[in-house]
């Protein structure tokens, strides 16, 4: 299946959830993680399934105004 | 300390800060002169944004992120750059769970010429906000009904911009920014965006304003170090201007030099000495 992380297409073997999908995508910390424009809690990870075409943001702090 | 010093606290959410200047952190150009601005400006607080991992540079952000916490600053996440109430509800929980802070600069931008904050997503946006806990800090315009609903919806803090973001041009409408000001007087109101020089902070505080966010303004100064102490003693020199409270602006001369006793004063000479 395919999944859009961060605006472009990634094929992946089946990861079925947002902690299987950061295992293999390995994000280095601190980030925060949204699935289809929802925000997704660090402790809902693991529960949190992932189908296909699914838009995943991981975001990390940056400069700001 | 000297007389008033004491009662001149800058309160935020209950937290107390000693400066009423707040700073942005994009737009410099090296690390080392953001670092040097912050260290240089001893802002209260220092705004930041989030933003997607890039894979070419992922560790951006843990660098990034050391970096602000060097600084030992309040950080005051924004939600920069969001067109809808969802999507700044969203990022403010990205940004909550990053940088471990309910505190949150609600921007939802409603106009891309002028980047003016929309002001119905604005309101629905912090409404949710403040339900999940947040303590939002709105980017908003000096419209009072903006104001007014904004502050029904559980808002602590106002933060009016003086122009367009990034614009440098200074307050443009003065009268409905001290309107603002006199009919809110016990919200702190924060000046943000617009603002260019040093004088134009110095004067918004001489309004009675509690502080002032800006950023472009020192980042793109020549001299961003040099400009943040500038803006730093402005925004002091024009706090204690207004507590000291400005003499009232008169429609005649007044001489402020005294009259009695000036040499050479006709009046003043004996009638026998005076020359025929």
């Amino acid at each position: 299946m395919s999944v859009i992380v961060n605006g472009q297409a990634l094929p992946l073997s089946e990861p079925e959830t947002i902690a299987s999908l950061l295992l293999i995508l390995a994000p280095l910390p601190p980030f925060a993680v949204a699935r289809n424009e929802e925000f997704v809690p660090r402790t809902a990870y693991a529960e949190c399934r992932i189908y296909p075409g699914d838009r995943i943001d991981i975001v990390h702090p940056t400069v700001g105004g | 300390m000297k007389t008033g010093e004491i009662e001149d606290q800058f309160i935020l959410f209950g937290q107390r800060f000693t400066s009423r200047l707040l700073l942005g952190t994009a737009r410099y150009q090296s690390p080392r002169q953001l670092t040097d601005a912050i260290e240089a400006a001893n802002p209260a607080m220092v705004t930041v944004s989030v933003r997607r991992q890039l894979s070419g540079a992922k560790d951006a952000g843990k660098t990034f992120w050391n970096l602000l916490r060097e600084t030992r600053r309040t950080i005051l996440p924004n939600t920069a750059g969001c067109h809808s109430a969802r999507e700044a509800v969203n990022t403010a929980c990205m940004a909550r769970e990053l940088l471990e802070t309910n505190l949150i600069k609600l921007e939802v931008i409603g106009d891309e010429v002028n980047l003016q904050p929309d002001p119905f997503s604005l309101v629905e946006a912090a409404t949710e906000l403040i339900e999940l806990g947040f303590q939002v800090l709105p980017y908003c315009t000096e419209d009072w009904v903006l104001c007014k609903r904004l502050m029904d919806a559980g808002c602590e803090v106002l933060m009016p911009w003086a122009a367009p973001i990034g614009t440098g041009q200074g307050p443009r409408n003065p009268f409905a920014l001290r309107e603002l000001r006199q009919r809110a007087p016990h919200i702190p109101l924060i000046i943000d965006a617009g603002i260019g020089l040093p004088s134009q902070a110095c004067e918004v505080m001489e309004w009675g304003f509690d502080g002032v966010l800006l950023n472009t303004a020192v980042s793109r100064a020549s001299d961003p170090v040099r400009m943040a102490v500038a803006f730093s003693n402005a925004v002091e020199a024009g706090r204690s201007a207004f507590l000291a409270g400005p003499m009232i602006v008169q429609e005649r001369a007044v001489p402020s030099t005294p009259e009695i006793g000036r040499p050479f004063l006709a009046d003043s000479y004996p009638l026998a000495s005076r020359t025929p």
